[in-house]
């Protein structure tokens, strides 16, 4: 390392302690403000033996504990109704004077999805899941699981947002991510959840470059027993394949999960690569309304990248 | 799942850049992000608490305790409220406050 870049490494290391320190202090100051004016928040949650600043885990626990799925069936959430059969909506929308011939297929995606979701996103249903891999399916021609092996992200409809280029191997800089528009974004200072792609530069194949062209990011640290599982779930979302379909223009793509995030409080719930965005919506897309299923894929023969289905026969519906 | 009710009100997005640009694993940016919940976490509590009249205190923990995902939490505040404005609109004008407080302290002081 140069005398340079070891200076420029530790200025850098200076303003993470330094970030860390002051958002430690900030946080002791809200919570003792908050302690100080109402002690009795303080001993009601002593009293469910629960710690506040691990509200979120309590929230993944309450809904992982499958009260969230006995009280949906009893209590549709508002906005959701009772779903037809996919073939009954396809019929449906098929039929409307409205579907221009071109781009049909992505017309009848995106008014299949808003028929069925709510405009703000909320976790699915598992019958509102069950239902859209059906669609997917269907029209897309991508068969996908929002369950896949068992495992379920924290939500399938969310926000996108747009990520950085990835540091595929050691000395790996943006000038070798494309060119024009796809280096917009620039690339992250930090690695992503699963370190390098590559050792150097010389191991990277074409695999792991479309790996890191196609990537999305998902919350795996919300996860309910990501502390518990760690090591299972790391191996098991390294690369997973997902489906991230765009609800408001039917726009899809076929991604790998390279990097966990974002964090709650951004607004998002998922993160795209600049190709990905650029994709599903253009050189200005920074956030949009997506659903997100893993890829039912055991023989990998999906490849990464865009879903062209403006041709894909729709099952028993349209020849 | 992991969601909170007031989760739809939360967009600190220049905030996660800058955490983004400066740390460098991934683990120092899970470990401020889950500080940065937790600071939010606190003030909207905070936010909630002052403005609700204290007999509802009990009833709004104890919902947040079985429930801390359910938006139908803001309906019942709003319908304790005196005041017109909702409790949605309180809290994201607290939290736009406090992004641009945290972002100033960390980058200005």
């Amino acid at each position: 390392m140069t005398k340079a870049a070891r200076k420029n490494r530790d200025k850098k290391k200076v303003s993470a302690d330094k970030l860390r320190s002051k958002l430690k202090l900030k946080h002791l100051a809200v919570k003792e403000k908050l302690s100080g004016a109402y002690p009795h928040v303080d001993r009601f949650f002593k009293s469910k033996n629960l710690d506040p600043g691990k509200i979120r885990d309590h929230s993944a626990r309450v809904l992982g504990a499958g009260a969230m799925a006995g009280m949906l069936f009893l209590r549709p959430p508002s906005g959701m109704l009772a779903l037809p059969s996919p073939k009954e909506i396809i019929e449906k929308f098929k039929d409307e004077k409205s579907i221009a011939r071109v781009r049909a297929s992505h017309r009848l995606l995106v008014n299949t999805l808003n028929s069925v979701l709510p405009k703000r996103p909320r976790p699915l249903t598992r019958q509102e899941e069950k239902f859209l891999e059906q669609i997917f399916a269907n029209i897309a021609g991508v068969k996908t699981r929002a369950t896949l092996e068992g495992e379920h992200l924290n939500t399938t409809y969310g926000y996108i947002g747009a990520e950085q280029h990835l540091r595929r191997y050691p000395g790996d800089t943006l000038l070798q991510h494309g060119k024009g528009e796809m280096l917009k974004e620039g690339i992250a200072p930090g690695l992503g959840a699963w370190g390098y792609f590559a050792y150097s530069k010389k191991e990277m194949t074409p695999y792991l470059e479309e790996v890191e062209k196609w990537y999305a990011v998902v919350q795996t640290l919300y996860l309910p027993d990501w502390n518990t599982r760690t090591r299972y779930l790391r191996e098991w979302y390294k690369y997973r394949k997902v489906l991230i379909v765009d609800v408001d223009n039917g726009r899809a793509v076929v991604a790998s999960v390279a990097d966990s995030g974002p964090a709650a409080w951004t607004g998002k719930h998922f993160g795209g690569s600049p190709e990905v965005m650029h994709y599903l919506g253009g050189s200005r897309y920074k956030k949009g309304r997506v659903v997100l299923f893993f890829v039912d894929d055991p023989e990998n023969k999906i490849p990464l990248g865009p879903v062209d289905y403006e041709n894909v026969p729709i099952a028993g519906v349209i020849n | 799942m992991s969601k909170l009710f007031y989760d739809h009100l939360i967009s600190l997005d220049k905030l996660g850049v800058e955490i983004k640009g400066i740390v460098e694993t991934p683990e120092e940016r899970e470990e401020l992000w889950r500080v940065v919940d937790e600071i939010v976490h606190h003030k909207v509590l905070g936010c909630v608490l002052d403005r609700l009249p204290q007999e509802y205190h009990d009833e709004f923990l104890t919902k947040f305790h079985e429930a801390p995902y359910d938006e139908g939490i803001i309906v019942f505040i709003d319908d304790k409220l005196d005041v017109e404005d909702s409790i949605e609109e309180v809290i994201k004008s607290e939290l736009a406050k406090l992004a641009n407080e945290i972002l100033q302290e960390l980058f200005d002081g």
